[in-house]
């Protein structure tokens, strides 16, 4: 496509893409990965694969889109958009959003100053990764086809994206282009919130036309709806797994370690993500150690989806965050637990915690709900366990995870105990609430469908990449080890890929995990090294 | 135009202005309570809110008391709305246009209320040497205005048109508020500029509204500025430049909006009331049939 890039082109020119990556646009990182070998490779589709499904914003396809079967399935399609653009605007449908909604669609002045927040766009340089490009066209959208006499008016509105398949295809990939991270929305000067847009855009095609990410969606909440966890695993097989670990961590600390299951009345019910017990055990299990050596009363649930605090409808569907946050209260006020306490995953603190807050009505409010970070700050500062600093003497960084910093307020903390068990922790720059996003958000973490990987990590990622080495620019080579202490679990997941898509722990002795194991790491009772200096 | 026909007109559009403006913020403010979507910092967080903390930071935090401080949201707000302080961090390009044009505003809102001030005075015959410092002061106070904003105007109109970024998005709608403005500013400053007993003949005019008495004749620039200004006030409503009434909302009722919902209160009653609502989404898995509600959705069996 020739010319500069308008808000209209996303309608226009059918079966072209409306734009092409550039992996030289992109903003260099420092060396060893400034050579033009390390600039990711955007691969082309099969074509197989191109025939069967949609690829025609950016070359990258993450949701995999099939072509409609006729003219007229297409119009119906078309319709169907229509008809729920209209659904985001009435109270009975959208309530949950509406006043932030309309705000956003009738107050943004253009003024751009949202672009230079964005990772995404800030990392390629792409006009249609503007957090305004995408907004824009869905408010063109809205003047035109969903105010009363839009049309009429569309020459001096400057509505003038046509409503047609081009568009809504295109704008259902863009919708994924964006990891909801609201970095935009905390420098708008008039408060208006890019990533809710995407946030409802995405509502617009699950609620509506039963268009979602299979990784959220099938293999997500519906997945964790019918079986318990979104990871497959059900009640039976989550116990069986545990005690694994448990006896995982015996042998390796020589602690006994037990994790107590289905313990009515308990002080704290623990949810942790069940990714957590199927690709990093050593997390729960530091929980495990961490809250038996402190004497905290605290269980494991397994009725319904209590294992598993995934709530992945937080990312696309209001109706699935609803079922899903209210499962997760409903057993917990069925065990009488006094609380439930999130575990190192930020979107779940935010699904239950806050979003769905206000879903939460009678009985349910009398469970309280609360970070798992404050709790350890509690436990270390407490003197109930024997700390040696030193034994975490190598440079550590931390990320914020959007969803528990930015979007929760909770950012001192997990500070509070890096400063006092880790000598050399180091802040990335910039910091807490105005942290970068790691480019997993918003579920793209669990999302790696066709060549969508080499976007997350090469794109969405590039700028938190950047920022990790640039808190280890003192101690580069691979001769000294180093962590990324990220208490989330798709950040983990997301953080694991670049590194290992970089090569970052030969390269540069660049690990990650969690907060919790650098608690146990520290403990005086363990006694050999609990962070592994490996790719995991 | 005859006196009263003008007389009508001015009325019209002031009328226009008051009522579009009150129905179009009360509109706003009567959206339904929508669900939690805090943004860190919160400024009435006391100390914590300086790093963009919150009460979610404190073990057991319902347990303990907010502590929330007014005088740090409010340190903020006059932050933000007098130096425009987000625009001066995230985009100082603009901001040096941005900044003259809204304190440019500020000034015109002070002169207007001097204005009806000294109106109102010279309607009930208070002509006495204290009102004396009115004409001394409107002029300054109006020209200064005039000037800052049509210097910010026209900044922002030429960044509209020169920025690739910023065209992209330039509706022609937005192009016409900023120039619109322009011809609001420009014919004022023009007018203070050279119309001899300037503030003589605007006071006069005032007079005439206040009192619905005979409209004076007025010089044809100053005649030019009160009806661009009158057409301006009565299309502000209907415009994005709302958005300084929006803004509350964007800040308060979303980014600082941290409250949680309290069992029995009334935030709980209303919910009930929308959850009460049939949904009418399409999709197969939410399995809504029209009659079914919120609270029928996220509670029955999943539909396969």
């Amino acid at each position: 496509m020739s010319g500069p890039l308008r808000i209209k082109d996303i309608g226009l020119r059918e079966g072209q893409r409306l734009t092409s990556l550039d992996a030289e646009k992109l903003i260099p990182l420092p060396p060893p990965y400034d050579s033009t070998d390390e600039y990711p490779v955007f691969k082309e589709l099969k074509p197989e694969a191109a025939e069967r499904m949609m690829c025609n914003l950016d070359g990258v396809v993450a949701l995999s889109l099939p072509h409609p079967e006729s003219p007229e399935h297409e119009q119906e399609l078309v319709d169907q958009f229509a008809e729920g653009l209209r659904k985001l605007f009435t109270k009975e449908n959208n309530w949950t959003f509406l006043q932030p909604l309309t705000l956003a669609l009738e107050y943004c002045v253009g003024c751009q100053t949202c672009s230079d927040a964005c990772h995404v766009f800030k990392a390629s340089g792409e006009e249609i990764y503007r957090p305004t490009y995408r907004s824009e066209v869905w408010r063109r959208l809205v003047n035109k086809y969903v105010k009363k006499g839009g049309k009429l008016m569309a020459p001096l509105t400057g509505a003038d994206v046509d409503l047609n398949w081009t568009t809504i295809s295109r704008l259902y990939e863009l919708a994924y282009r964006c990891n909801l991270c609201r970095r935009c929305a905390q420098v708008c000067p008039i408060g208006i919130d890019n990533g809710l847009i995407a946030h409802e855009l995405r509502k617009l095609f699950s609620q509506e036309l039963g268009w979602a990410p299979r990784e959220l969606h099938e293999n997500g909440t519906v997945l964790q709806l019918q079986v318990g966890s979104s990871t497959g695993m059900n009640q039976v097989l989550v116990k069986d797994n545990v005690e694994f670990i448990d006896e995982d961590m015996t042998e390796e600390t020589g602690i006994e370690v037990t994790t107590p299951w289905d313990k009515e009345g308990a002080d704290v019910l623990l949810i942790h993500n069940a990714g957590e017990i199927m690709a990093w055990p050593e997390n729960p299990g530091a929980f495990a150690i961490v809250l038996n050596a402190a004497g905290i009363d605290w269980t494991l649930a397994s009725e319904g989806i209590e294992y598993d605090g995934v709530n992945y409808g937080l990312f696309y569907d209001d109706v699935q965050l609803a079922r899903i946050a209210i499962k997760h209260v409903t057993a917990a006020k069925d065990l009488k637990v006094k609380r439930i306490v999130m575990g190192e995953c930020g979107h779940q603190h935010k699904a239950i915690m806050t979003v769905a807050d206000r879903v939460l009505t009678g009985e349910l409010r009398g469970v309280q709900r609360e970070s798992c970070l404050p709790l350890l700050e509690e436990i270390v500062f407490s003197g109930k366990i024997e700390f040696d600093p030193s034994k975490n003497d190598f440079p550590v960084t931390l990320h914020d995870p959007c969803n528990i910093v930015r979007n929760l307020g909770i950012v001192e903390p997990q500070r509070r105990i890096l400063r006092y068990l880790c000598p050399q922790f180091r802040e990335m720059t910039p910091h807490g609430v105005d942290n970068y996003c790691c480019g997993g958000g918003s579920g793209f973490a669990v999302m790696s469908p066709n060549n969508f990987t080499e976007w997350r990590v090469g794109v969405a990622g590039r700028m938190k990449f950047k920022q990790i080495l640039d808190a280890f620019a003192d101690q580069p080579g691979p001769e000294v080890q180093k962590y990324v202490c990220a208490p989330c679990s798709n950040c983990k997941g997301q953080i694991r890929d670049m590194l290992q898509y970089y090569g970052a722990l030969e390269k540069s002795g660049i690990t990650y995990g969690g907060l919790v194991e650098l608690i146990v790491n520290a403990m005086v009772d363990v006694k050999e090294p609990f962070i592994k200096w490996e790719m995991h | 135009m005859s006196g009263p026909i003008l007389l009508a007109v001015c009325y019209g559009l002031l009328a226009v202005f008051v009522a579009a403006f009150v129905v179009r913020s009360v509109r706003i403010a009567r959206l339904p309570v929508h669900l939690r979507w805090e943004l860190s910092p919160i400024p009435k967080e006391k100390t914590r809110g300086r790093y963009g903390g919150s009460y979610l930071e404190e073990y057991e935090w319902w347990k303990k008391p907010r502590e929330e401080s007014l005088v740090s949201e409010l340190v903020y707000m006059l932050k933000e709305i007098l130096f425009l302080k987000a625009l001066w961090e995230h985009n100082r390009r603009l901001w040096w246009f941005s900044y003259p044009f809204h304190v440019g505003l500020y000034l015109l809102v002070l002169a207007a209320a001097v204005f009806v001030l000294g109106s109102g005075a010279a309607a009930v015959g208070l002509t006495g040497p204290e009102w004396g410092i009115l004409r001394v002061w409107l002029p300054v106070v109006a020209g200064a205005g005039y000037v800052l904003g049509a210097l910010g105007a026209l900044g922002l109109l030429v960044s509209r048109i020169a920025d690739p970024k910023l065209r992209v998005v330039s509706t022609p709608v937005a192009m016409f508020n900023l120039a619109l403005l322009l011809a609001v500013f420009v014919t004022g400053a023009v007018a203070v500029s050279t119309v001899t007993g300037v503030v003589g003949h605007a006071l006069t005019f005032g007079k005439a509204l206040l009192t619905a008495g005979p409209m004076p004749a007025m010089p044809g620039i100053l005649a030019w500025h009160a009806a661009l200004t009158l057409v301006f006030l009565a299309y502000l409503p209907f415009s994005q430049m709302m958005h300084f009434v929006a803004k509350y909302f964007t800040y308060h009722e979303v980014r600082w909006d941290d409250e949680p919902m309290k069992q029995g209160g009334s935030m709980e009653r209303e919910v009930q009331q929308l959850l009460d609502q049939p949904v009418t989404w399409a999709a197969p898995h939410v399995g809504a049939d029209g009659g079914k509600n919120w609270v029928d959705i996220a509670t029955q069996e999943v539909p396969r």
